[in-house]
């Protein structure tokens, strides 16, 4: 076909995956692979430790999970739900190969789709807005008097700061972004996030939220 | 529960593609009083940007605690607020009574403010409905708005498109737009796609009831996921005639009819067109309707067409109820048509698309009253449309031909018989 036809035919097919959800290589950071199979990264290094997951390829900061992972992580849930112990899951799991694995999960064409929070996580996750932690937060402990929401403060000292903690991360976010998010931790504490955020940060984000949660629920 | 099927006519043309309408009517079963009813999962989503201030957002807070109040505690559900930031107001909870204190407690701080992102919005509320989905349950985003999105996703097509993904992960989403700011082409999109209901709130006044009728109808919910199937011999075209998604595979059409309520009754229209044959021999269709969990009878109803000469094509009887079922049909979807073209300034083309509906209509009126009056009410409208039309006008309109086409009432209510 003549060039500029094959230019723009790239062009869209470029196009095309970058729009895809998730990564077109359908491999997973272990966050990603966390927010899709609604578990905490926690979790995961623990059901590899376990023998339930087989180690990932390489480690450190490039760690890749792959579908396979994904799968087996569905499968356990699903095994969980019949109420069956891990040590049992695991025998199953080391039994079973990928391919039998997705064949077990994806027997339905609803298991094929991936759950409902797995396709909402990965909308919110495309457009930078992080989903929300696995672990639900504390309970309300009591009504509150009524008190209008404050509006947070403004964003220079926000920005500099996680630009103090990143380093060479994103480009600073254009000026006129103005949506905020408020996630509760506790009835008494709040963290407010710009949106949208890069996906470095997005994870930092989630790193924090769990670590201020398991503080949050230490008994002193 | 019932199920029927009518042809308009039951003779078709050896040597044309003859097009026949057929009514399926579906009367749902009642609930069973005896038994337990599902467990309902549902999130609030409310918007809360700074036009909502003053009465819409008082009452939509009251709409919400009296929706809550009607949950008991093997029911689940959360709030959330929005305007530009999203705020889960409430994290999905089950209904006790001590975390409906709480969740009332939380409702009545929600103020007005922002802009409007209604996607991160809506698609937050559909996360804490997801989080806690169990099976047997009915699953369900109620989102309400006054006006239109400005900040996230504001594409209407894609967000029919997640809608649609998230009904077929069994999340449902029903929409109500309060006033005459909000879009109603979109907020409609969102709830046909995802499953749900549409409803118009002219004013602010009605939104508490709004919102507990269709807490009421998750409350009443008898067969989940429910669709028309039609089964035909090779070379038959079906084409649903109604606001309903469709897929077709071979020679079976499958029409997406959401969730039932009890003693629910639904028309649905479907247009075939029939190859061509060899007078004396029939041809067969059969339609029947699949839930879920297996709730409805499954046994296909059968209508059974003969190929036959002009002769007996021409003389042969019609069916008005199944003519004033589609001519309402064509009418009503002419009119929210006519209504988005008014809106974009397109008076001519909104003012033809009328009239060349009535014309059509009274070419096989005959003697009918109730069809010659269709048609002369779409002339009417024609020559109204062919200046604007004031908001509140059209957006009556608009829901007024939406709850035609989905067989509700007036109010956008289920209707409960024929």
């Amino acid at each position: 076909m003549p060039r500029p036809w094959r230019d723009l035919l790239t062009l869209y097919c470029a196009t095309v995956k970058i729009c895809q959800m998730p990564d077109a290589a359908d491999e997973y950071t272990l966050s990603d692979l966390a927010e899709l199979a609604d578990v905490t990264p926690r979790t995961i290094r623990y059901y590899i430790q376990g023998g339930l997951l087989r180690s990932p390829d390489v480690a450190g900061a490039n760690t890749r999970y792959d579908e396979g992972h994904l799968w087996r992580l569905r499968l356990i849930r699903r095994l969980q739900r019949e109420h069956l112990p891990l040590a049992e899951i695991r025998n199953r799991l080391i039994a079973l190969d990928d391919d039998q694995v997705r064949t077990l999960v994806g027997g339905s064409a609803e298991s094929a789709r991936g759950s409902a929070v797995e396709y909402i996580r990965s909308v919110l996750t495309s457009r930078g807005v992080a989903a929300q932690s696995a672990r639900p937060s504390a309970p309300c402990r009591g009504s509150h008097p009524s008190r209008p929401a404050p509006r947070p403060p403004a964003p220079v000292a926000g920005e500099a700061h996680l630009a103090a903690v990143g380093g060479a991360s994103s480009a600073p976010p254009p000026p006129d972004r103005s949506q905020w998010e408020r996630l509760t931790l506790s009835p008494d504490l709040e963290l407010h996030i710009r949106r949208p955020l890069s996906r470095l940060d997005n994870r930092r984000v989630d790193r924090l939220i769990s670590i201020a949660r398991q503080l949050l629920e230490e008994v002193p | 529960m019932t199920l029927t099927a009518r042809p308009d006519r039951l003779f078709i043309r050896r040597h044309a593609r003859s097009q026949r309408f057929v009514l399926a009517q579906i009367t749902a079963p009642a609930a069973d009083r005896r038994r337990e009813r599902s467990a309902v999962n549902l999130a609030f989503v409310l918007d809360r940007s700074g036009s909502m201030g003053g009465e819409k957002i008082r009452l939509a807070r009251r709409a919400l605690e009296e929706g809550i109040r009607r949950l008991d505690s093997k029911d689940r559900f959360a709030v959330v607020a929005y305007d530009d930031a999203i705020d889960v107001v409430v994290e999905s909870t089950s209904a006790s009574p001590e975390a409906k204190r709480n969740a009332l407690a939380q409702v009545a701080r929600i103020e007005a403010r922002g802009s409007t992102n209604l996607a991160d919005g809506w698609l937050r509320g559909c996360e804490q409905v997801a989080r806690h989905q169990r099976p047997d349950e009915v699953d369900r985003c109620l989102l309400l708005t006054d006006g239109l999105a400005n900040v996230g996703i504001t594409d209407r097509a894609e967000l029919e498109k997640h809608a649609a993904e998230i009904a077929m992960r069994g999340i449902t989403t029903s929409t109500f737009g309060v006033g005459l700011d909000f879009d109603e082409g979109m907020l409609e999109g969102i709830a046909s796609s995802g499953r749900g209901n549409f409803r118009y709130v002219e004013h602010a006044v009605q939104i508490p009831d709004y919102i507990t009728s269709e807490v009421g109808e998750t409350l009443e919910v008898v067969a989940r996921d429910t669709t028309l199937c039609i089964e035909t011999e090779p070379g038959v075209l079906v084409d649903p005639i109604g606001p309903y998604r469709s897929h077709t595979s071979g020679t079976r059409t499958v029409v997406e009819l959401g969730d039932l309520v009890s003693e629910q009754h639904l028309d649905i229209v479907l247009r075939l067109a029939f190859p061509y044959g060899q007078v004396g021999i029939t041809t067969r269709v059969r339609i029947s309707v699949t839930d879920r969990d297996g709730v409805l009878d499954p046994t296909p109803v059968e209508i059974a067409w003969e190929y036959a000469d002009h002769h007996r094509n021409d003389a042969q009887p019609r069916d008005r109820d199944v003519d004033r079922a589609v001519a309402l049909q064509f009418a009503a979807k002419a009119r929210q048509e006519a209504v988005e073209l008014n809106k974009a300034g397109q008076y001519r083309t909104a003012s033809d698309r009328l009239a060349s509906v009535g014309r059509r209509i009274r070419g096989y009126a005959g003697s009918d009253p109730e069809l010659i009056r269709l048609a002369e009410e779409l002339d009417e409208q024609g020559v109204a449309y062919a200046a604007p039309v004031a908001p509140g006008m059209l957006k009556q309109h608009h829901f007024a031909s939406a709850n035609v086409r989905r067989s509700r009432d007036a109010s956008g209510g289920v209707r409960r018989e024929r």
